[in-house]
C-alpha cells in the first residue's frame, strides 16, 4: 500500500508549490531602475534655443509636506468640512485644490511609496506592508523626491509623524520623531507628538523639506467612521496647524519660497476603513499652498466650500489628478530631476509659473523623456527612437499598447523637430501631455505584467494535486448525503469564485450552506429517532447558535456598516459590563475545564504510580481550580488592560479604579506570562498524562487531547479582540451540540469545513485587505520580529478556523461526547430498567465505535484526504478565476486580495491547522 | 405542531402516495393549476418588486383561492383516501339551498370546508414556524418583519395548505413528513420543492447586479414558487411513489 501513503503526501506537497509558482507569476517582482535621476540631454537645442543641461528656474526652494492620514477630499472641500482656513485660501487663490486618485491598495505604506516615487506600487507591497522591516520594501535605494532633495546642496530633511516614513527612509532625516499607529483609540497623543515640533521647526532655516504625517484622523475613522462627532474637531485642529504653518510661510523671510502641500495618503469608506477601491477610499485631498500661487491662479477663480464635480464620482472635487503626479510636480516646482521610476505627469496648472513657452516645453519634455525610459523598458520590442513617424507604419491600426505609445512618442518627436515658425508651444505641450497621459494610463494598468505560463503551471499543479487526492480517497461508495453535500460545497464554491461579488460576500455562501447543512442534520436525525422536544433538538440548537454567530460581526462590502451585535451598543459605553460578563464567562468556562485536567494530574501525583486510574477526588478538583485560576485571571486582566487602551469605549461600564490599575500594567509582560503559563500547563499535563498512560498500560483515554484543546482555546481567546471573545462560548455550544449528534466521519469533515469557514467570517474577517486585524499581532512582542508578528497575525485572524479544526479532531475521535467509560460486557441484566439498559448499551456501542475509530486511524486519513481535496479545489478555483479574469476591472481590488487569503488558507491554515494542529490533537486523542 | 408524543416504538403504518382524485376535472386541473399560480405570480411580480408588502399581501388572496380550489377539486381530503364521504351533516345554519345537488357539486361543497380549515391551520401554525425558520436561515432579524412574514405566508400557502388538507394534523404523520419519510407524491414533492426553492432563492441576493428584484424577500418567494411548481410536477409524475433515501 505504498501508493496509498505516498499519494496524499505528494498531493499535499504540491499545494504550496502550486501556490508559490502561481504567486510569482501573479505578483511579479517589479524591477525598479536604481540610482538617482540626473538632468540629461534633452535634444532639440537648436530648435528650442535652450542651453544644454540648463534648467528652468524653480519657483520654490523649500517644502512643507503635510500628510493627514485618510484625509478624504470632502473633509477639506465639502460643505460640512471643518477646514475653513484652507477653504479661505482656495477662495483667495493662494491654494490650488485637487482630488488625488489613490490607486488600490489604499494602505499607508504603498501610498507613501506612490507619493514619493511617483510609481504605482505593486500588489506585493501589501504583503510587505505587513512585514515592514523587509529590506526590499525600503526606499533607501530608490529614487524619490526625498532622495533628490537630500542630494541637493544643503539638503536636509526633517520628519514628524507616522513611523512608516522612518522605516521607508532609514537615516534620511536630520531630525525625526516617529509615532506609531498601534492603538487606534489614540486620537490626540499621536497628533500632539507631531504638532509640538512645528513652532520650533518654523524658526529653523536649515531644512529644505519638512514632512509631517498625522494619524489621528485615520484613527477616528477606524474607530467611529467618517461621521464620528470627533471628525469635525479633528479637521479644525488640522486646519489650525495649516494656518500656523501658512502664516509662518507668509511672514518669515527664510520661508518665503516655501511650498506647502497638504494631502491625504488615501481616503476612507463609509465604515471608516480603507484598503480597497471604493470611491471614498481612493479620493484623498491634495492642496498646494503658497502666497506665490496667486501668480498661477489669476485666471481661474475657485469657489470653496463646494460640491463634488457634476458627472464625476461622489468624492471628486475640483480636478482629479493621479497621486503619482505629486512627484514630478514637486520636481518641477522645487527644481530637481524627476525621480526615475515616476509614472506621474506634471500638473499643468503650475505651468504658468514659467512665462516662456520654451521653459514649459523643456519642463514637460524632461518628464516625458523620463517616462519614455520606463515605457521603453516595458516594451523592449517596440521602437521608441527619436525619429519621425512619417517613415514607419506604427500608427496604423490595429495597435498593441506598446505600438500605440510609440506612435504617440513619435508624434512628440514630430512636433519637437518642427521649426518654431510652424508650431506654437501650446501644440507641443498638448502633444507631450497626450503622450504622458497615455503612458501613465497604460503603465498603471499594466503595473503588473502577468507571467501567464507560470499562472498556468501553478494552476496545473493544483489540479494534479486534486487528482492525486481523488485517487488516494479510499472509496467513494456508498454515496452518502454527507459526501454529496461535501461535493456540492466544492462545486458551488469553485463556481462562485468567478463572481466578484461572491468573493466580497463569501461569508454569505458559508452562512447559507451551513444553515442548510444543520437543517439537513435535523431531518436526518429525525428519521432515526424523533425527539419529543424537537425545538431543542441539537441540530436546531446548532442552527440557532449559528444565527447568533452570523449576526455577531457584519462583514463584506455590500452591507458594510449594517447592524450587528458588536456595534449594536449592547457592548458599548455603560453597557460594556454585559460584554465583560460574557468574556468572564468564557474565561471561567475554560478555567473550569482546565482545572479538571490539572486535578487529574494532581491525582496522578497523589496516588503514585501503582494506584488505580481513577477520576480526581473533590480535593484534587479544588486544588486544580486554585492552580488554574491565576492563569485564567492573568489572561482576563490582559484582555481588560489591552481593551482599555485599544478600545476604551468598551470598558466604560467597568469600575474605573480597576481600569486605571490595569492601564498601568505592562501589556507585553502580562501577555508573556499568559503564553508562558499556557505552555507550562501543556508540558505539565502532558507529563502527567504520560504517567497515567504508563499505569494504564497502553489503553488510550484521550484526556490529553481534551486538555490540549482547552489550552489551545485559552491561547486563541488571548489572540482575539475582546468583543469577539463571547463567540468562543457559542463555538463551545456548537461543539457540544455536534457531539450530541451521531455524525459519520464524512459528515464531521463536512461540518468541519463549514465551521472553519463560518467562524473565520464570523470573527469579522472578509476577503478584503482592510479587514485584517493587526491589533493582536504584537502580543508579547517588544521589538520588531517579522516571524513572531507574522505568526501572531495569522493566529489572531484564523483563530476561529484553528479552533474548529482542532475541534473536528476531537469529534472524529469521539471524545467530546458525555462519557461513562463503560465496557459493553459490564452492561448486564442487573440494569433492570429496560430503557436505561438500552441507553447504556447504545452509549457503550458508540464508545466502542469511537475507540475503534481512534485505533484504526482510517477516519483520520479520510478526513485529511477530504481536507486536502477541499484545499486543492479551493485554491485551484481561485487560481483559475485569477487567470481567466486577469484583465477584469476588479482584479486588483477583489481577486488579488482573495488570492492572498487563498495563500494563507492553502499554506498556513492547511499545513499549520488541519495537518499540524489537527493531527496533534488526533494523536493525543489516541493516547 | 405543538402536539408532542414521546417516540413510540411501534413501526409507523405504511403510507401510500396521495393520488389525484379519480375524475377528469381533477386530472386536468392539477396540471392547469401550477400554470395559473405561476401566471398569478408573474403578473404580480413587478408590483412585488416595486413595493413588496402591499403586493405580497394582495397576492395572498388569489393564491389562497387558487390553492383552495386546487385541493378541493384535485385532492382527497384527510381521512378518506378512496371513497369521498359526503359530510352533509355539517350544514351551516344559513345554508338553505342544499336540497338537490349533483354528486360532484356535493362533493366539492363538502371539500370547501376542510380546504378552508387547512388554510386557517396553515396560516395559524405554519406562518409563525416558517417565519422563525426563515430568520434562523438568515432573514433580517431586526427589520423587514412584515416582509419575512409574508414570505412565510406564501410558502405556507404553497406547501403546507395542501399537506394539511390531505394529511390532517396528526402528530405522527407530521413527524414523518418533516423527517421526509413519506413516499413522494405531488403534494409532498411540492412542499419539498418549495422549501428547497426558497433556500436556493437566497443565492442571487449578495450579487452586485444592483437589480431591484434582489431585495428581500423577492428572490426567496420567487424560488419558492418555482421550486413548488417543479417539485409538484416531478412528485406527481416521475418520482411518484418513491421513498426518499438518505443512507
Amino acid at each position: 500500500m505504498a501508493t496509498q501513503t505516498l499519494l496524499p503526501i505528494v498531493a499535499n506537497l504540491l499545494i504550496p508549490v502550486a501556490i508559490l509558482i502561481f504567486a510569482t507569476g501573479f505578483f511579479p517582482y517589479k524591477p525598479f531602475m536604481p540610482g538617482l535621476a540626473e538632468y540629461e540631454k534633452l535634444g532639440w537645442e537648436d530648435v528650442m534655443e535652450w542651453r544644454e543641461g540648463s534648467v528652468p528656474e524653480a519657483p520654490f526652494d523649500k517644502l512643507v509636506f503635510m500628510v493627514v492620514d485618510a484625509l478624504r477630499s470632502d473633509f477639506v472641500y465639502g460643505e460640512e468640512s471643518g477646514m475653513e482656513f484652507v477653504q479661505s485660501l482656495v477662495r483667495e487663490g493662494t491654494a490650488l485644490p485637487f482630488t488625488a486618485h489613490a490607486a488600490s491598495p489604499t494602505i499607508t505604506m504603498p501610498k507613501v511609496k506612490a507619493i514619493t516615487t511617483g510609481s504605482i506600487p505593486s500588489f506585493l507591497d501589501v504583503i510587505l506592508n505587513f512585514a515592514e522591516s523587509d529590506t526590499t520594501s525600503t526606499l533607501a535605494t530608490q529614487d524619490t523626491w526625498l532622495a533628490q532633495l537630500r542630494s541637493k546642496e544643503g539638503g536636509k530633511l526633517v520628519m514628524y509623524g507616522d513611523d512608516t516614513w522612518l522605516k521607508l527612509f532609514p537615516e534620511f532625516f536630520e531630525r525625526a520623531d516617529g509615532t506609531s499607529s498601534f492603538f487606534v483609540s489614540d486620537f490626540t497623543e499621536v497628533d500632539n507628538n507631531v504638532t509640538r515640533h512645528v513652532p520650533g521647526e518654523m524658526l529653523n532655516s536649515d531644512w529644505s523639506a519638512m514632512i509631517m504625517h498625522y494619524l489621528g484622523l485615520d484613527h477616528i475613522g477606524h474607530k467611529a467612521g467618517p461621521k464620528s462627532p470627533n471628525m469635525i474637531p479633528k479637521q479644525k485642529e488640522m486646519d489650525g496647524i495649516v494656518k500656523d504653518i501658512y502664516s509662518a510661510i507668509a511672514n518669515e523671510d527664510h520661508l518665503s519660497n516655501t511650498l506647502f502641500v497638504l494631502c491625504g495618503d488615501h481616503g476612507m469608506n463609509e465604515g471608516g476603513n480603507h484598503g480597497g477601491s471604493a470611491a471614498g477610499e481612493t479620493s484623498p485631498a491634495l492642496v498646494f499652498m503658497s502666497p506665490k500661487l496667486k501668480d498661477v491662479t489669476q485666471r481661474t477663480k475657485k469657489t470653496s466650500p463646494t460640491k463634488p464635480k457634476e458627472g464625476g464620482g461622489e468624492f471628486e472635487y475640483y480636478r482629479m489628478v493621479e497621486q503619482s503626479d505629486i512627484a514630478p510636480t514637486l520636481a518641477g516646482l522645487l527644481g530637481f530631476p524627476v525621480p526615475r521610476n515616476n509614472l506621474g505627469v506634471f500638473i499643468k496648472e503650475f505651468l504658468d509659473f514659467w512665462p516662456t513657452g520654451a521653459d514649459r516645453v523643456r519642463l514637460l519634455l524632461r518628464n516625458a523623456r523620463q517616462m519614455k525610459r520606463i515605457v521603453e523598458a516595458t516594451y523592449p520590442s517596440v521602437d521608441f527612437r527619436d525619429k519621425s513617424p512619417r517613415s514607419g507604419k506604427e500608427c496604423e491600426p490595429p495597435l498593441s499598447d506598446g505600438q500605440d505609445l510609440a506612435c504617440k512618442w513619435h508624434g512628440v518627436v514630430d512636433v519637437m523637430s518642427s521649426s518654431n515658425n510652424h508650431i506654437k508651444p501650446e501644440w507641443r505641450i498638448e502633444q507631450l501631455y497626450w503622450f504622458m497621459n497615455a503612458a501613465q494610463e497604460k503603465m498603471s494598468s499594466t503595473a503588473s505584467n502577468y507571467d501567464v505560463p507560470r499562472l498556468i503551471t501553478g494552476t496545473a499543479i493544483a489540479f494534479v494535486s486534486v487528482i492525486l487526492t481523488c485517487l488516494s480517497l479510499p472509496s467513494l461508495r456508498p454515496i452518502t448525503p454527507a459526501g454529496v453535500s461535501y461535493a456540492l460545497i466544492l462545486i458551488l464554491y469553485s463556481i462562485l469564485m468567478f463572481a466578484s461579488s461572491y468573493v466580497e460576500e463569501e461569508h454569505n455562501f458559508w452562512y447559507w450552506a451551513a444553515a442548510g447543512w444543520f437543517f439537513y442534520l435535523f431531518i436526518a436525525e429525525s428519521r432515526k429517532e424523533w425527539r419529543s422536544k424537537f425545538i431543542f433538538h441539537p441540530a436546531i440548537m446548532l442552527l440557532v447558535t449559528h444565527r447568533v454567530i452570523r449576526r455577531w460581526n457584519q462583514t463584506g462590502q455590500k452591507y458594510a456598516g449594517a447592524d450587528d451585535i458588536v456595534h449594536s451598543g449592547i457592548f458599548h459605553g455603560s453597557n460594556s459590563f454585559i460584554l465583560w460578563a460574557l468574556v468572564g464567562a468564557t474565561y471561567m468556562d475554560i478555567a473550569v475545564r482546565l482545572s479538571k485536567h490539572v486535578a487529574r494530574s494532581i491525582a496522578v501525583l497523589d496516588k503514585g504510580s501503582n494506584s488505580e486510574d481513577n477520576e480526581a477526588v473533590d480535593a484534587n478538583r479544588f486544588m486544580g481550580l486554585v492552580a488554574v485560576l491565576p492563569l485564567g485571571a492573568t489572561a482576563f486582566v490582559f484582555k481588560l488592560a489591552f481593551t482599555a487602551r485599544d478600545a476604551p469605549e468598551l470598558t466604560y461600564g467597568i469600575n474605573q479604579g480597576l481600569i486605571r490599575w490595569v492601564e498601568d500594567l505592562s501589556l507585553v509582560d502580562v501577555v508573556r506570562m499568559v503564553f508562558l503559563g499556557t505552555a507550562l500547563s501543556a508540558v505539565w499535563i502532558t507529563i502527567s498524562e504520560w504517567k497515567r498512560r504508563k499505569n494504564r498500560r497502553g489503553e488510550g483515554s484521550g484526556d490529553l487531547a481534551l486538555a490540549l484543546f482547552d489550552l489551545l482555546t485559552l491561547f486563541l481567546v488571548t489572540q482575539t479582540k475582546a468583543q469577539n471573545i463571547p463567540l468562543y462560548l457559542l463555538f463551545r455550544f456548537q461543539l457540544f451540540f455536534l457531539s450530541l449528534l451521531d455524525l459519520s466521519p464524512t459528515a464531521i469533515t463536512t461540518t468541519s469545513i463549514l465551521l472553519t469557514q463560518t467562524s473565520f467570517f464570523a470573527l469579522g474577517n472578509s476577503n478584503a485587505i482592510s479587514s485584517i486585524d493587526l491589533s493582536n499581532a504584537y502580543n508579547g512582542v517588544s521589538g520588531y520580529n517579522v516571524l513572531a508578528v507574522g505568526l501572531l497575525l495569522f493566529l489572531s485572524n484564523w483563530a476561529g478556523p484553528l479552533y474548529f479544526t482542532a475541534a473536528s479532531s476531537l469529534l472524529l475521535s469521539s471524545l467530546t461526547r458525555p462519557r461513562r467509560n463503560i465496557a459493553i460486557q459490564e452492561v448486564d441484566s442487573r440494569d433492570w430498567i429496560q430503557k436505561e439498559r438500552e441507553h447504556l448499551e447504545k452509549m457503550a456501542l458508540s464508545e466502542e465505535e469511537g475507540r475503534k475509530r481512534r485505533e484504526s486511524g482510517e477516519a483520520w486519513q479520510r478526513h485529511v484526504a477530504l481536507c486536502t481535496l477541499w484545499t486543492g479545489v479551493a485554491t485551484g478555483s481561485v487560481m483559475v478565476a485569477c487567470t481567466v479574469l486577469r484583465t477584469h476591472l476588479f482584479i486588483w481590488t477583489v481577486f488579488s486580495p482573495k488570492y492572498l487569503f487563498a495563500m494563507a488558507w492553502g499554506i498556513a491554515f492547511h499545513f499549520g491547522g488541519t495537518l499540524g494542529l489537527g493531527s496533534v490533537v488526533w494523536r493525543a486523542g489516541r493516547w | 405542531m405543538t402536539t408532542v408524543i414521546t417516540s413510540s416504538t411501534k413501526p409507523p403504518p405504511p403510507s401510500h402516495p396521495i393520488d389525484v382524485l379519480n375524475n377528469d376535472t381533477a386530472r386536468l386541473y392539477t396540471h392547469i393549476h401550477p400554470v395559473l399560480v405561476l401566471s398569478l405570480y408573474a403578473f404580480q411580480f413587478k408590483a412585488i418588486v416595486a413595493d413588496p408588502i402591499p403586493a405580497l399581501t394582495r397576492t395572498l388572496i388569489p393564491l389562497s383561492i387558487l390553492q383552495i380550489a386546487y385541493v378541493a377539486i384535485c385532492l382527497p381530503p384527510t381521512g378518506d383516501t378512496a371513497t369521498a364521504v359526503p359530510t352533509t351533516e355539517k350544514r351551516k345554519p344559513g345554508d338553505k339551498k342544499k336540497a338537490e345537488k349533483g354528486k360532484l357539486e356535493r362533493e366539492v361543497g363538502a371539500k370547501i370546508i376542510p380546504a378552508f380549515l387547512s388554510l386557517i391551520i396553515a396560516s395559524a401554525a405554519a406562518i409563525p414556524l416558517l417565519t422563525t425558520i426563515l430568520i434562523l436561515f438568515g432573514a433580517p432579524l431586526t427589520t423587514h418583519h412584515a416582509h419575512t412574514m409574508l414570505a412565510a405566508a406564501h410558502i405556507a400557502f404553497l406547501a403546507t395548505l395542501p399537506l394539511v388538507y390531505v394529511h390532517g394534523v396528526d402528530g405522527a404523520t407530521w413527524r414523518e413528513i418533516v423527517a421526509l419519510l413519506k413516499p413522494v407524491d405531488e403534494v409532498y414533492g411540492g412542499m419539498i420543492g418549495t422549501v428547497v426553492g426558497a433556500w436556493l432563492g437566497a443565492i442571487p441576493i449578495p450579487l452586485d447586479w444592483d437589480r431591484a428584484w434582489q431585495k428581500w424577500p423577492v428572490t426567496i418567494v420567487t424560488g419558492a414558487y418555482a421550486g413548488w411548481a417543479v417539485g409538484k410536477l416531478l412528485g406527481g409524475t416521475l418520482l411518484k411513489g418513491r421513498k426518499i433515501v438518505f443512507e
